[in-house]
C-alpha cells in the first residue's frame, strides 16, 4: 500500500526539484540519496543472514559472513560497532591498566632501575582521552571492516515481529524491517545489578562508570573479586584510591581460577595496597551521607560492619541481555539466568536462529564469543564448525598478569583422574631476573599416566600473551614432554614455560 | 579442513545435518582418490522433510555441472524444490531416476564427482546410509572416537548431546599422515621401536593423532584402554554442557501493562539563524544595470554566496567517514593529513524581518510526514527552501536547520554567507 503511495508522490516531488530552480546543483544529488534511501525502507529484501548485536559476536559473525559470500546486515543500537568489549570493557580497560600501571612503576618503580623522574603528577583528564582515542579508533575501524567485506550495518533498535522478520527502530529515527533467512542473535550482557544499590554510574557504578570516572576517589569499595573488579580495584588503586574487595566465596578470581594461583594473586596485590574481605558478603548500603555506607557481615554469619567509600564498585557478573528483543513474539526461550536455550550448533528451536556469545551459554569472554561467531557461520554456510571449549583461555590484566587455560587442579582432583604437577617460578627466569619482575610461577597439570596436558596456569609478567601457546598445546592433545622438547628463545619468560613442562615429565633444569 | 569445501557442494539449502554426514564422513578418510566420487542423498529441504520424490533430474550421467547449476527438482508434500549445485562437478551416476517417489531423507540418489575426474575409473563409494530405516539413523555408527558427538542431535535442546552413549573408545590404527609430536618420536627411538610400528598404534588424540600416551599404552607401561578413556574425558569439555536445563518459567507478569513501546526518536534539530543585510547587494545590483544594463537578480547573489560558503566547512559531527578516511584513522594518517574540509550542502531559508517592508508571507516550515520518517535521515538542510519570496530589500534573517551537534558548522557557514553578500557582493557575479 504504501508503495503504491509512494511513487506519485515521489514523481511529483522529483519534478519540483527539476522545476527552474536558482539552485539546481545544491539540490539534486541530496534529494536522489533521499529518494533511494526510501524505496529500501519499504521494500524488506530478503537477506540470507541477519545479525543482532554489534559487539563481537556479532562484529565477528557479519565479516565472516560477508567474506563467505552471504548477503549479510547487522542491527547495532550503540552507535558504534564492537560492544561492550570495545566500547566499555576489555579495550577501554586495558588502556587504562596499561596506563595506571607506568604511572605507578614511575612512582614507586623506576627509581630503583636507575631511573630519576621528578615530578610526577597524574592527569586523568588526558589519560581518559588516550583511552577514547584507542576505543574510537578501534570502534571505527571495525566499521570500516564492514564496508571492505560488504556488509549492511544498521543503526537501530530490532525486535523480532516474526520468525523471519526483524523490526528495527531506528537511531536516527523511523522505522524499518529486515526479513531473513538466517538470523543470528548476539546481543550480550549487562552487568548484574546488586540488590539494594541503585547504579548511577557516578558513586555506585559497574565496569562502565569505572573506566570513567571523572576525579580519583579517595576509597573503593569493590564487590565482587572476580577479574572484572580486581582489574578495575588495581587501576583506581594505582592511581591512588583506598581500595578494599569485598568477596563472598573464599578465593578471588572467581571459581575457574587455579586456588593456588588465586592465593599467590592475592598476597601479591595485597602487597600493591588492595585489601580483601573473603567470606563476607554485602548486605546493604546507604548513599544518602557524603560517604557510602555499606554493612557487610561474615557469609557464615557473624558481625557486621560498616565499610565507608566514595565509590562502590559492583562487580558481581554479568547477565544476558535480551530486553526487548520480543522473544516472546516467536516463543524463544531462555533458561532461569536469562540464557537463551541452544544446541551444540547454537540453534533454538526455530533452526534459522541461532545465538553465540554473552546471551547464550558458556564463559562470558569476548574470544568465546569470537570463535562462536566464525563457528556459527560455518554451520550456517558449510554444516560444521569448531569451538573447542575444553580450550579456551582466560585471562586477567592485574600486574602481574593471570592466566590459564584447560582445568585447574580443584577440578581435575574431583573428577578423579591422577594427575602430576610441575612448577617453574619466574624468580628463576633469567629474562624476568633482568626485567626486575620476579613475581609468580607456571603451574601445569598433566595426566599422571600418559603426560597428557590437562590444563595450565600462570601467573606472572606476560602471562597473558604466554598462555596462548598453551592453548595450542591443549588443542593438539600434547604431552608436557612436547613442550619440554621444543625450543623456547633464550632469554625470554616463555623459557619458564618450557622448564615448568620439563619440571612436569622429568626435572627442571634452572630450579 | 580442505574437504569441506567438497564435501559442501550441495546445495546451500541442503540442511545441516546431512551435510554434516558427509562432512565427517569424509573428513576422517585419508586417500584422496576415494574423496573423488561422493554420494549424493536426499536432502532435507525443510527441518519437517522426511521423504521425497524426484522431480526432473537436470543433468544427466556423466554431465558436468558447474556450483549453482541446477541439479534436479525435488518434490515434497510441500512444494517442488530446485537443490543447486554448491560446487563444480560431474554427475557420476543417477541412482534413483525421474518421478521416483517416496525417497527417505539421506537414501542416495546419485553419484557425483569432481571436475575432471574419469568416470570410467571412477570408484563409486558404497551406499552409506540406513536411510530406509529412520529409526536407525539415530544409532548411525560414529566413525570415529574423537568425531563430532553431537552429530545426531536434533535441534530440541532438550536432549542434547551429552546423553548419547560416548563413540566407543578403542579405536583403530591409522595411519599417520603429519610430523610425529616430539615426545612420540623420543620414545620410539628411545625403544627401538620400528616406524612401521607405527601404523599399529591406536591414536587418541584430537582427529586421530597419535599422543605420548598411545606409545606408552603399545609398550605396554600403561592400560591399552586408558589414552582412550582420558580422551573420552576430555572430549565431553569440549561441548558446552547443555544438560539439565532449567528453562526460565514465563514471568506471571503482573497485570502491569506491557512496556510502552519506545517512541520513535525524532531527531532533535536545531537552527541556527544570522541577520544579514542586503544593502550591499541592492547596490552592487543598482550599479550593474545601470553599467551593463543587465538585470541581476538577487537570487543569484544568493545562490553564489551559498555555493562560495558552503566549500570548505568543517566536518559535520553527524557525518559518518568515508571507508578510505576510516582507514586513514585506524592507520592513524588523519593527523598526518592536513586537516581537508568538506563541501557542506546547507541551504540558507530567508525570512524578512518584521519590520522591513512587507513581503511575500513565509511558509512555515514543513512538518516531517510519515515518508520522511520512514526514509529515516532527516537532512532538512538540504532542502530546498524557496528563499525568495520572503526576501526584504534590507535585513534578512538567514537560518538553516541542523541536526544538534552541527551548530557550529551552520554558524560558520552562515558567517560567510554574511561576509560576501555585506561586504564585497559584486565580486559574487563579476
Amino acid at each position: 500500500m504504501l508503495r503504491s503511495l509512494l511513487v506519485p508522490r515521489a514523481a511529483a516531488r522529483s519534478a519540483f526539484k527539476q522545476s527552474p530552480s536558482s539552485l539546481p546543483a545544491v539540490v539534486a544529488p541530496s534529494s536522489i540519496a533521499r529518494w533511494s534511501k526510501r524505496g529500501y525502507a519499504t521494500e524488506a529484501e530478503e537477506k540470507d543472514l541477519v545479525i543482532i548485536g554489534g559487539g563481537v559476536a556479532g562484529y565477528v559473525a557479519a565479516i565472516k559472513a560477508g567474506q563467505e559470500g552471504m548477503k549479510v546486515t547487522c542491527i547495532e543500537k550503540r552507535g558504534t560497532l564492537g560492544g561492550t568489549c570495545l566500547n566499555v570493557g576489555c579495550i577501554p580497560s586495558k588502556a587504562l591498566l596499561n596506563n595506571s600501571h607506568l604511572y605507578h612503576q614511575i612512582l614507586h618503580d623506576t627509581k630503583a632501575r636507575g631511573i630519576d623522574v621528578g615530578d610526577v603528577k597524574l592527569n586523568l583528564a588526558q589519560m581518559m582521552k588516550s583511552k577514547d582515542t584507542a576505543v574510537s579508533g578501534l570502534t571505527k575501524g571495525v566499521e570500516f571492516l564492514f564496508k571492505k567485506n560488504g556488509v549492511e550495518y544498521i543503526k537501530g533498535t530490532a525486535s523480532f515481529a516474526g520468525e523471519h522478520e526483524i523490526k528495527v527502530n531506528l537511531t536516527e529515527g523511523g522505522e524499518t524491517t529486515v526479513v531473513g533467512k538466517n538470523i543470528i542473535i548476539a546481543t550480550g550482557s549487562e552487568a548484574t545489578p546488586f540488590p539494594g544499590l541503585e547504579i548511577d554510574e557516578k558513586r555506585i557504578i559497574t565496569s562502565t562508570g569505572a573506566i570513567a570516572l571523572d576525579k580519583v576517589p579517595e576509597s573503593m569499595v569493590v564487590i565482587g573479586g572476580g577479574i572484572i573488579g580486581l582489574e578495575m580495584g588495581s587501576v583506581w588503586s594505582r592511581l591512588g584510591s583506598k581500595v578494599t574487595v569485598v568477596e563472598f566465596l573464599p578465593q578471588i578470581g572467581g571459581p575457574g581460577m587455579d586456588a593456588e594461583v588465586s592465593k599467590a594473586a592475592q598476597k601479591i596485590l595485597k602487597k600493591q595496597g588492595i585489601d580483601f574481605k573473603l567470606n563476607t558478603k554485602v548486605l546493604g548500603g546507604d548513599t544518602s551521607g557524603e560517604k557510602i555506607k555499606l554493612e557487610v557481615e561474615a557469609a557464615k554469619g557473624g558481625k557486621k560492619e560498616t565499610l565507608d567509600a566514595d565509590v562502590v564498585l559492583v562487580a558481581i557478573g554479568r547477565r544476558p541481555y535480551t530486553a526487548g528483543l520480543g522473544l516472546e513474539n516467536i516463543g524463544l526461550e531462555t533458561d532461569e539466568k536469562g540464557r537463551l536455550v541452544i544446541d551444540q550448533e547454537f540453534r533454538t528451536k526455530l533452526p534459522h536462529i541461532r545465538v553465540v556469545g554473552d546471551c547464550t551459554f558458556g564463559p562470558m569472554l569476548a574470544h568465546k564469543a569470537e570463535e562462536e561467531a566464525v563457528a556459527v557461520v560455518e554451520w550456517i554456510k558449510k554444516g560444521y564448525g569448531h569451538v573447542n571449549y575444553g580450550a579456551i583461555p582466560s585471562v586477567m590484566y592485574t600486574h602481574p598478569e593471570v592466566a590459564w587455560v584447560g582445568q585447574n587442579e580443584q577440578e581435575v582432583k574431583a573428577s578423579g583422574v591422577e594427575y602430576k604437577i610441575g612448577t617453574f617460578p619466574f624468580s628463576a627466569n633469567s629474562r624476568a631476573k633482568t626485567n626486575l619482575d620476579t613475581e609468580g610461577f607456571v603451574k601445569m597439570i598433566a595426566d599422571a599416566k600418559t603426560d597428557r596436558i590437562l590444563g595450565i596456569h600462570i601467573i606472572g609478567p606476560n602471562a597473558g600473551e604466554m598462555i596462548a601457546e598453551g592453548t595450542l598445546a591443549l588443542e593438539y592433545g600434547a604431552a608436557t614432554e612436547d613442550i619440554g622438547r621444543t625450543s623456547h628463545a633464550h632469554p625470554t619468560l616463555a623459557e619458564a614455560f618450557k622448564e615448568a613442562a620439563m619440571a612436569t615429565y622429568g626435572k627442571a633444569i634452572h630450579f | 579442513m580442505a574437504s569441506f569445501a567438497t564435501a559442501c557442494r550441495l546445495s546451500a539449502r541442503l540442511t545441516a545435518r546431512q551435510l554434516r554426514q558427509d562432512a565427517s564422513a569424509r573428513g576422517f578418510r585419508t586417500s584422496a582418490k576415494v574423496l573423488a566420487a561422493q554420494n549424493f542423498t536426499m536432502p532435507a529441504l525443510s527441518p519437517t522433510m522426511t521423504e521425497g520424490n524426484i522431480g526432473k533430474w537436470a543433468v544427466k550421467e556423466g554431465d558436468s555441472f558447474s556450483a549453482g547449476d541446477v541439479l534436479l527438482e525435488i518434490e515434497t508434500d510441500k512444494a517442488s524444490m530446485d537443490v543447486e549445485a554448491q560446487d563444480d562437478g560431474i554427475m557420476a551416476k543417477i541412482t534413483q531416476p525421474d518421478g521416483t517417489k517416496g525417497i527417505k531423507v539421506g537414501t542416495r540418489i546419485g553419484v557425483l564427482a569432481e571436475p575432471g575426474d574419469d568416470l570410467s575409473s571412477l570408484e563409486i563409494p558404497a551406499e552409506e546410509s540406513a536411510a530406509p530405516e529412520p529409526k536407525k539413523e539415530a544409532s548411525k555408527p560414529k566413525s570415529e572416537a574423537s568425531s563430532e558427538s553431537s552429530s545426531s542431535a536434533p535441534p530440541t535442546p532438550s536432549s542434547s548431546a551429552s546423553s548419547e552413549a560416548p563413540a566407543k573408545p578403542a579405536g583403530k590404527p591409522k595411519k599417520q599422515t603429519y610430523p610425529l609430536l616430539p615426545s612420540v618420536g623420543h620414545l620410539m627411538k628411545e625403544h627401538g621401536i620400528e616406524e612401521s610400528a607405527i601404523d599399529k598404534m591406536i591414536p587418541s588424540g584430537p582427529n586421530g593423532r597419535l599422543l605420548k600416551g598411545d606409545v606408552l599404552a603399545y609398550l605396554g607401561s600403561v592400560s591399552s584402554s586408558y589414552p582412550s578413556e582420558l580422551s573420552t574425558k576430555i572430549e565431553k569439555l569440549t561441548h558446552l554442557d547443555l544438560s539439565n536445563i532449567k528453562l526460565a518459567v514465563p514471568a506471571p507478569k503482573p497485570a502491569k501493562a506491557v512496556e510502552p513501546a519506545p517512541e520513535p526518536i525524532v531527531p532533535q534539530e536545531t537552527e541556527v539563524a544570522v541577520p544579514i543585510s542586503m544593502r550591499a547587494v541592492l547596490d552592487v545590483q543598482k550599479r550593474i544595470q545601470s553599467t551593463l544594463g543587465v538585470f541581476m537578480p538577487m537570487s543569484t547573489f544568493i545562490a553564489r554566496a551559498t555555493d562560495v560558503a558552503n566549500d570548505n566547512l568543517p566536518r559535520s559531527k553527524t557525518q559518518a567517514l568515508s571507508a578510505d578516511e576510516l582507514f586513514d584513522q585506524v592507520l592513524g594518517l588523519d593527523k598526518v593529513t592536513t586537516a581537508s574540509g568538506v563541501r557542506g550542502t546547507f541551504l540558507p531559508q530567508i525570512t524578512a524581518l518584521p519590520s522591513a517592508a512587507p513581503s511575500v508571507p513565509v511558509k512555515p516550515a514543513k512538518q516531517l510526514d510519515i515518508i520522511d520518517i520512514l526514509a529515516g535521515g532527516s537532512r532538512p538542510s538540504t532542502l530546498a527552501r524557496k528563499p525568495v519570496p520572503g526576501l526584504s530589500n534590507s535585513v534578512n534573517v538567514f537560518s538553516v536547520k541542523v541536526p544538534k551537534g552541527d551548530e557550529k558548522r551552520a554558524q560558520v557557514f552562515l558567517d560567510r554567507v554574511k561576509a560576501v553578500l555585506e561586504a564585497e557582493p559584486g565580486r559574487l557575479v563579476l
